[in-house]
């Protein structure tokens, strides 16, 4: 078992020890998960002290929900990923519209090939950077300002200054050939 | 509008799951994904792909009161609801209830005006038809709901209306009870749990004493999002 295999198991084991009312698994997990989820909530937000607001609320949520966990449907962190974004897209997006900084996947070139044409790992986490490597960067850039920062259609478009329905088109174009890419 | 073409559908997912639409827009898909098991599964999939690109983030250092925070709070919480809760609700069952059925007595009696006033409200709506409203919720300052018609409608003699809510997908909508057509129902805030602005509340017609499962199983007669005031 690699390394990043293995820390997704130990996420799955603190989440269910969690469950059970183990604080000091509790306090591993957000240890082991928090920093990452931090720099996740401070680029949605833009402010440090939104960005804490929602990290804090998430592991309460967590504490208070981890019963509710299935890890059939998906491991510990995606979960944790999956309450932090619900909450950041619910209550802290949708109020940056000038910012335009960079993103991971900035620096990769723009190779030009379509999504397909790339090759597929076994790891579906490292799947999807080399399929939005092999996209091209107006598609790329689009799709990763939604995720990275929660913007919408219309906040893309308005920070990028191009017309809506260009950006409808090219995201969904990306989105399409990422599917392909992904096998989904 | 959910798209009907399987390969539109498959988009919406991929579109929802990043977070691209308005909050209107996303209560219905959510509302879609409750109840269509292979789009729930394709979200899934989706979000476990784009841990990788979470992955990429640099990891930043956590403040120390973040973690005093949390601590704290998770043991107030542990104080009132994993501890004290179970033990009143095993030995308290019958004052719990008498309290509870006095609290809505003394509601319904003293009428709208006794009621503090709202922190959240929510206007259940047919699907679909933003011009039809069935229903209100009310949220109190101190947590304690408020559910009252707005309209009369006719329901199934042999279904029950469910009350649900569902504050994240990730956690699965949570039962609040069923509820008897053109009547009130105030729920305590202990029954309620945390509410919280753009949370989803709907009403849904199951087999006579509800969902047989864990989360609707009928069609959603009215649903709608709390709106902080």
């Amino acid at each position: 078992m690699d390394d990043s295999r293995a820390e997704l198991e130990e996420g799955n084991v603190l989440l269910r020890a969690c469950a059970s009312g183990d604080r000091q698994a509790f306090h591993q997990l957000y240890l082991n998960e928090a920093p990452r989820m931090l720099a996740l909530a401070r680029r949605f937000t833009g402010e440090s002290s939104l960005a804490e607001d929602a990290l804090q609320d998430t592991f309460i949520q967590v504490w208070e929900n981890a019963r509710r966990f299935q890890s059939q449907r998906g491991c510990a962190r995606t979960w944790l990923f999956g309450l932090l974004r619900y909450r950041l897209i619910n209550q802290h997006h949708r109020s940056r519209r000038d910012a335009f900084e960079p993103l991971p996947g900035d620096q990769w070139p723009d190779s030009g090939p379509s999504p397909e044409q790339c090759s597929v790992e076994d790891d579906q986490r490292r799947a999807i950077i080399n399929c939005l490597q092999g996209m091209q960067m107006d598609r790329r850039r689009p799709i990763l300002m939604a995720f990275y920062q929660g913007f919408t259609y219309e906040q893309i478009a308005e920070t990028l200054a191009i017309p809506l329905g260009t950006i409808k088109s090219r995201v969904r174009s990306g989105l399409k050939g990422l599917q392909e890419c992904l096998r989904l | 509008m959910i798209p009907e073409q399987p390969e539109a559908q498959r988009l919406l997912v991929a579109e929802y799951v990043l977070g691209l639409h308005s909050r209107e827009q996303s209560a219905e898909i959510e509302q879609w994904l409750e109840q269509d098991d292979d789009a729930a599964s394709l979200a899934n999939h989706w979000r476990e792909h784009w841990l990788g690109a979470a992955e990429l983030l640099e990891p930043v250092p956590l403040p120390p009161r973040l973690w005093r925070e949390i601590s704290r709070r998770t043991a107030s919480e542990d104080s009132r609801g994993r501890f004290d809760w179970q033990w009143l609700w095993q030995s308290l069952t019958l004052w719990r209830t008498v309290s509870v059925a006095l609290l809505v007595a003394v509601v319904l009696l003293l009428g709208p005006l006794r009621v503090p006033a709202p922190v959240y409200t929510v206007v259940l709506q047919a699907p679909g038809e933003a011009a039809s409203p069935g229903w209100r919720v009310t949220v109190s300052a101190q947590g304690d709901l408020q559910l009252t018609p707005l309209s009369e409608s006719e329901y199934p003699a042999d279904r029950s209306v469910q009350f649900w809510t569902l504050s994240d997908p990730a956690l699965g909508p949570r039962s609040l009870g069923l509820v008897q057509p053109g009547e009130s129902l105030v729920l305590p805030a202990s029954r309620v749990g945390g509410v919280e602005s753009g949370q989803l509340f709907e009403l849904t017609l199951e087999p006579p004493g509800g969902s047989p499962a864990d989360r609707p199983t009928g069609p959603v007669l009215f649903i709608g999002r709390a709106v902080a005031i």
